[in-house]
């Protein structure tokens, strides 16, 4: 336990003075948010020319809902957020061995199992900072450029807030299934490897190609969904949408 | 009490057997000095020691503990590899923070170190814009911050100048001087190993081929007298007449090499004198470790 909570501390320490973890924190969010500010600007210019023409139906209503965009964002997040880990995960242990610091840490005071250990839980909180990032810009994001509300066609309100958030709550921890999915792979592919760039490469090469013969599986496709890991073409949430609550989202999706 | 014991070490690369029924006994104490040649093995020993390879026979205990289990150590033994294992991206001074962390006991601060490395001015700078020497100081540095028993070290003195060279010698002399630290060195350089190390384990073709205290194995070794004269036939003669004196061999430079032992070059001198044959030039050239390996590996090729 002694060798846990060193190795880290260790982790902490490295985490908080290099690049990698940052970025594994705040590019997701960052990446949303650029995804909501282009959307919302080349919505303006299409606003502007249909106010121009004149007009407006409930199909431009439903498609200023912000939860639309929000779970749009959310997905772009999430999909970066699971490639960042499984690169990272490859990346972390590969790399310390290819510089050789992993032996200090090995001789001294921490045993291999308590170093695995340490990475998964470091990886962990990484994501989970990550996505509450990603949540909470997304989300004020959103309301800012848009306004949250129900779905209501002549004045009948047909799905209600509460319905929209439930979906979506189900729908993020559905999409949160894979993350550790993600980690667990990378860092397995991180000692098998025998070079941090062979790790990097391998890792990601296989999440990519999952992806692709993921079409094979026809109708199971969507049983998969923990489709480990998030898959750029597909991203989980679009699935979730898509299987789950088809109606919500035909209404609601741009 | 023994800081190190490994026997019977086998490891095999493939079917290339790299070592081959090794042993290997360090006494707490001591400074060890383990010479090879290139690809002999001496990494791979240190590895197989350390736990950071696996082997395919044979028992290695470090302080008490198998390789597996040496963390349990707690630091009380550290190394120092051939390449300097630091974080590139961390600076100096938060690299042995880092290590700070790993230490069970700090027994010197990081300001400490930085001042016996003489890194001090460096402490800010990353470890991937250091110079190679630096970097190793600093990879000392990390490795003094506890209270080590056991220090091993692979190529210490690799990219350091001679005043770095000279700083680590006089660090190791003083570590096991005044806290009896024990040294297991790692080197191709010699000279330094001879300087500094108490005990010498010759690694040659997977064996230990000679393991003993330095002045036990050079006093095995004969110390050859050079002598360049011009009557070197009338030389020769007054050679036989010396006990202990043994020509072995005239060279092409006009020199006879005389094998001493028991003799000395003031008798061989006066003998000289005293026969007056005319002496241009007499050499001793003293046993060396340097000669001493060159004997050894050369033996087999």
């Amino acid at each position: 336990m002694n060798g846990l909570l060193i190795a880290i501390k260790s982790e902490t320490f490295i985490a908080l003075r290099t690049f990698a973890s940052k970025l594994i924190v705040a590019a997701p969010a960052l990446v949303a948010a650029a995804q909501l500010l282009l959307v919302r600007l080349t919505e303006a210019g299409q606003q502007a020319r249909d106010s121009l023409l004149g007009g407006s139906n409930f199909e431009a209503d439903v498609a200023n809902n912000a939860y639309g965009f929000f779970v749009d964002s959310l997905s772009t997040g999430l999909t970066m957020l699971g490639l960042l880990l499984v690169a990272q995960a490859a990346y972390s242990y590969s790399y310390e061995r290819d510089i050789g610091s992993i032996r200090h840490i090995l001789i001294r005071r921490v045993s291999r199992r308590s170093l695995l250990s340490a990475k998964l839980i470091h990886l962990h909180v990484l994501a989970l900072l990550s996505v509450l990032l990603l949540l909470v810009s997304s989300y004020l994001l959103s309301g800012m450029l848009w306004e949250y509300s129900a779905i209501v066609e002549d004045g009948f309100e047909l799905i209600s807030e509460s319905e929209i958030r439930e979906e979506i709550t189900l729908g993020i921890q559905l999409a949160l299934l894979p993350l550790p999915a993600a980690i667990a792979f990378g860092l397995l592919i991180s000692v098998s490897a025998q070079s941090a760039t062979q790790a990097v490469s391998t890792a990601l090469g296989i999440t990519l190609a999952i992806d692709i013969f993921k079409g094979l599986l026809g109708g199971s496709g969507p049983l998969s969904l923990c489709e480990f890991p998030a898959f750029p073409d597909r991203p989980v949430l679009f699935t979730i949408r898509q299987s789950h609550s088809a109606r919500l989202f035909r209404c609601i999706d741009r | 009490m023994q800081a190190l014991s490994v026997t019977g070490l086998n490891k095999k690369y493939g079917s290339f057997a790299v070592l081959d029924d090794l042993n290997l006994q360090i006494d707490k104490g001591s400074i060890h000095g383990l010479v090879g040649l290139n690809g002999s093995g001496k990494t791979t020993t240190i590895e197989c020691i350390l736990g950071l390879q696996e082997f395919n026979s044979g028992s290695i205990t470090a302080l008490g503990y198998p390789p597996p289990q040496l963390h349990l150590s707690k630091g009380r033994l550290v190394a120092i590899f051939d390449s300097p294992s630091l974080h590139p991206n961390l600076t100096v001074r938060q690299c042995l923070e880092h290590a700070l962390l790993l230490c069970e006991k700090p027994k010197r601060s990081t300001e400490d170190v930085e001042t016996l490395l003489g890194i001090s001015r460096f402490r800010d700078f990353k470890i991937k814009n250091l110079s190679l020497g630096n970097k190793r100081r600093a990879s000392i540095a990390q490795a003094l911050l506890g209270d080590p028993e056991f220090i091993v070290l692979d190529e210490p003195f690799n990219g350091l100048d001679a005043e770095g060279v000279d700083d680590v010698l006089e660090l190791i002399r003083t570590l096991n001087r005044d806290q009896g630290t024990t040294f297991l060195l790692c080197s191709h350089q010699l000279p330094y190993l001879e300087q500094i190390c108490s005990h010498i384990a010759i690694l040659h073709k997977g064996k230990i081929s000679h393991s003993d205290t330095i002045n036990n194995l050079l006093g095995n070794t004969q110390t050859i007298l050079q002598l360049k004269t011009a009557e070197t036939e009338a030389a020769s003669k007054v050679l036989e007449t010396i006990s202990g004196a043994e020509l072995i061999d005239i060279d092409t430079d006009g020199y006879l090499n005389i094998r001493i032992s028991g003799a000395d070059s003031i008798a061989i001198n006066q003998a000289m004198v005293e026969n007056k044959i005319p002496v241009a030039e007499l050499i001793l050239k003293r046993a060396s470790l340097a000669g001493l390996f060159r004997e050894i590996t050369s033996e087999d090729a």
